[in-house]
């Protein structure tokens, strides 16, 4: 293998330059641009929506770049669609795997490139892949059910696979997001070894101790552009990549302060189920104040949307206490904290938020149906519903749109202040945020953190749950930072520097 | 050629647009099924004669139709309630089945006074179609196992049941023939209304229909419905009651199955027959889907196809053309429709080749 890979040293494996790609108009990748050279690991260092995926999809021919060029190894081409990527010697590890449950690892792997080796059946590739499996150092076992076997044991399969299928370039997408500790020094420890034999390895990572300990270079990403190319990580320092790519630019959102009353909110030893592939919440503590905005920081995956789910009554708490104003509601349902005044701005406005089928008034008093807000349960008064939505809708200046208007119309920003107008009325004590401004243009973005300052200048607890470090920073008094399910610490007002929260999302305390 | 053309899906689907495509493709469908007539041996002049004039103006015809409408409409409702929460009922004949059954064990082993027999005959048809549906719901809800499968299944449970019945105790000792014992005169029968075959289940498909109206469309529980049957996330977000509203509805489309069963024995048969459920879970999904789920739409699609079926009865009988033919001419307007619904929701433009 390593001969084959000689002839083409005199190319980078990978140049990518000047990349550009937009979504609606939305720029995902702005002028971004990575070279990786053969024989190296090179880490992609970047907060979710940094452009870290786009950047990698446009590398992997999932998606054709607007503008810049993509250069592959020798061929010096651009892949125009995934196979022509594979065929080009570049193999993609997702971070969910590729894997079909049911099928054995050897029929995974020869459905990627069985017929492309000459095989006829995955039976006779067998031997190939175990053989093959043992010189590279990469236990697995041909015959066996990708559902029977475990999590590391899948993402030798995937790397192998890529390996046979002729990859020389290899990206891992968090590789051991899911790994135990164990297991992901061993997969990074193969990479390196991989690394050695020749092939370019992109290591897509949030951690810090895998872009010091384990890479050569590193290439860091904040909003779609690189802010760190290629740097060699030897003698880089934790501080520097932290700051770049966290930044330290300041659209410093602008706000009073004011004194907070008593703890509205607390959360004492709080954990969760762990469901599928997700984490769960492992002992979380917190106390939040009338007035007080408490922000949770840190890496997209670390347990916040379990955590928020638990604390709106959509997942069970398995230990723990949640009060609320005094009261014991870890095992309250929906409705039961909704009468309390719990109330819940999501991310996704259209999914968790809105029925987008229905009309904008259908959604706006759909909250209060069951409190004989709008007449008795065999009827539901739609007239008053729509004159109370016409006024949140002057109110609130939320526009394009009449109380009868279908609510999938509205563009994100009004939909969110319908939201708002919903959830932050007058009984709304508990407001749990969790990205409410994602996808929002500037205005929107304002106009949404505006509304929660004012809800909690009111006297509400407001926990607000963001990947957006500028709006936690700017919107919180205390900042609670996540990772792996638990708080990696919680700094007060005087405590929150931004190196310091950077540094504890990537797992450094 | 077609590269220049391209689908372009409409940000705002006006009314005019909605009820022109839906009038559209009911057009082109009859359009097509009167091909198919033709095609067949059919006389056009004829089909105006039998279809339109026999049908739906003439005294024996209506009052024909309005009893195959009475079944018709109730297993509608029934489709619609369940399909609108996403819960896709296909054991529609299984729960009429039940139905059946249990108001055909009511009347023959004749419990209950008789004043209230009849009564007694259409709880319980109610409550049997309720326990039909109510095992795959409980797999559905706690274990996420597909509706489809088991509810269609356990029509075919049901089926074998009533042939065991009829093949074995219920047969009739004198015909041999496997049918139930006749139900009493007046008591445990729906009475006839003096105008052809119609018979009083026209009151009861009418009052369900604006039970369903008000249930579904005027009460809270409507209201949930819509938000749970649209994006169950978001309603147990809101804190809407998501279980509680699947559940009823569960009860309201086997319930309602259960009565269209205990309506065909006690109005039309006036005996447990191995035929009386055939095919009425296709044309309950046909009826569920031309209303778009609504109640009153229900009983005017149940309408439409009512006066199908019986204008296939009469071209059976008049040129020897086959049953199926009916269940083809649905399934023609029912694609007609549902087609022309893409025109609705898109636009097709041509464009020119853009440089690259």
């Amino acid at each position: 293998m390593t001969n084959e890979l000689d002839g083409s040293r005199n190319m980078p494996a990978v140049t990518l330059t000047n990349i550009h790609k937009s979504f609606d108009g939305r720029p995902a990748v702005s002028s971004a641009s990575l070279e990786v050279e053969w024989g190296e690991v090179h880490a992609l260092l970047g907060e979710n929506g940094a452009g870290k995926s786009t950047l990698m999809n446009v590398l992997c021919g999932i998606y054709t770049p607007d503008g810049g060029s993509v250069s592959i190894g020798e061929s010096g081409q651009r892949a125009g669609t995934p196979s022509a990527a594979i065929d080009l010697g570049v193999g993609f590890v997702h971070q969910h795997f590729m894997l079909i449950e049911n099928f054995t690892v050897a029929e995974n792997i020869f459905l990627y490139c069985g017929e492309k080796l000459g095989y006829a059946s995955p039976e006779a590739m067998s031997k190939f892949i175990a053989d093959h499996a043992a010189d590279v150092g990469l236990f697995v076992r041909p015959e066996a059910l990708i559902g029977s076997i475990s999590i590391a044991e899948k993402q030798r399969v995937e790397i192998l696979k890529i390996l046979l299928g002729g990859a020389k370039t290899l990206i891992l997408d968090e590789p051991t997001a899911v790994l135990t500790d164990d297991e992901s020094s061993a997969v990074l420890g193969l990479l390196q070894e991989m690394a050695k034999d020749g092939h370019a390895v992109i290591l897509i990572t949030h951690k810090l101790r895998e872009v010091l300990g384990y890479s050569d270079r590193v290439t860091i990403m904040r909003d779609g552009k690189t802010v760190m190319s290629g740097a060699a990580t030897k003698g880089l320092t934790r501080s520097q990549i932290s700051h770049a790519m966290v930044g330290d630019k300041t659209q410093a959102i602008e706000r009073d302060f004011w004194a907070l009353g008593d703890v509205r909110m607390s959360v004492q030893n709080l954990s969760t189920e762990q469901t599928g592939g997700a984490g769960g919440v492992h002992g979380v503590s917190f106390g939040v104040r009338a007035g007080e905005i408490f922000g949770i920081a840190g890496v997209g995956g670390n347990g916040q949307p379990e955590l928020v789910e638990a604390l709106i009554g959509l997942r069970s708490v398995k230990a723990g206490k949640i009060e609320m104003d005094g009261t014991d509601v870890a095992q309250a349902n929906v409705r039961r904290l909704r009468t309390k005044g719990m109330r819940y701005i999501p991310a996704d406005r259209f999914k968790s938020g809105l029925t987008a089928n229905l009309k904008v008034y259908e959604n706006f008093g759909s909250t209060n149906v069951s409190r004989n807000r709008f007449g008795a349960w065999f009827r539901v008064d739609r007239a008053k519903m729509r004159r109370e939505t016409d006024a949140a809708i002057e109110e609130h200046n939320i526009i394009g749109c009449q109380a009868r208007t279908t609510s999938r119309l509205l563009s994100g920003g009004n939909a969110q202040k319908l939201l708002l107008a919903r959830e932050l009325d007058r009984d709304a004590s508990v407001i749990v945020a969790h990205s409410p401004t994602r996808g929002l243009d500037v205005q929107a973005r304002k106009s949404v953190h505006m509304s929660l300052l004012e809800a909690a200048r009111k006297g509400a607890a407001c926990i607000l749950v963001s990947e957006d470090l500028e709006e936690v920073l700017g919107l919180s008094t205390t900042i609670a930072v996540m990772n792996r399910g638990k708080f990696a610490g919680i700094l007060q007002q005087e405590e929150i520097t931004r190196e310091r929260i950077g540094e504890l999302m990537l797992g450094h305390a | 050629m077609l590269d220049r053309v391209y689908i372009v899906s409409r940000q705002k689907i006006p009314n005019s647009i909605r009820a022109a495509t839906f009038v559209g493709g009911l057009v082109a469908g009859m359009l097509i099924s009167l091909a198919v007539l033709v095609a067949n041996g059919v006389p056009p002049k004829e089909i105006v004669n039998e279809f339109v004039v026999f049908v739906f103006f003439d005294s024996a015809g209506l009052a024909q139709l309005l009893t195959v409408f009475i079944p018709l409409a109730m297993v509608g409702l029934a489709a619609a309630a369940a399909i609108k929460l996403q819960f896709w009922n296909i054991g529609i004949e299984g729960q009429m089945w039940m139905g059946a059954t249990a108001a055909t064990f009511v009347a023959t082993m004749d419990i209950g006074p008789d004043s209230l027999r009849l009564i007694l005959m259409f709880s319980a048809a109610a409550l049997a179609g309720t326990c039909w549906i109510a095992a795959p719901a409980w797999l559905k809800l706690r274990y996420g196992i597909n509706e489809i499968v088991t509810t269609l299944l356990l029509s075919y449970v049901a089926y074998l049941f009533v042939q065991s019945l009829l093949f074995g105790v219920w047969r009739d000792s004198d015909s041999g023939f496997p049918a139930s014992p006749i139900f009493d005169e007046g008591f445990e029968r729906l009475a006839l209304l003096g105008w052809g075959s119609l018979h009083a289940g026209i009151w009861l498909t009418l009052g369900a229909g604006l039970v369903c109206w008000w249930m579904m469309s005027v009460s809270r529980f409507g209201f949930f419905m819509d938000h749970v049957g649209q994006n169950p996330v978001a309603a147990r977000a809101m804190g809407l009651p998501v279980v509680a509203t699947i559940v009823g509805a569960i009860i309201l489309s086997g319930g309602l199955a259960g009565i269209a069963g205990a309506v065909i024995v006690a109005g039309q048969e006036y005996r447990l027959t191995i035929h009386i459920a055939d095919g009425y879970t296709f044309s309950s999904i046909v009826v569920a889907f031309l209303a778009r789920f609504n109640p009153i739409g229900c009983l005017a699609a149940a309408f439409v196809l009512a006066g199908i079926s019986s204008a296939g009865e009469v071209l059976k009988a008049f040129y020897q053309l086959p049953l199926s033919m009916v269940t083809l001419i649905k399934a023609i307007l029912l694609l007609s429709v549902l087609i022309a619904e893409f025109f609705g929701r898109y636009h097709i433009s041509l464009r020119r080749k853009e440089s690259a």
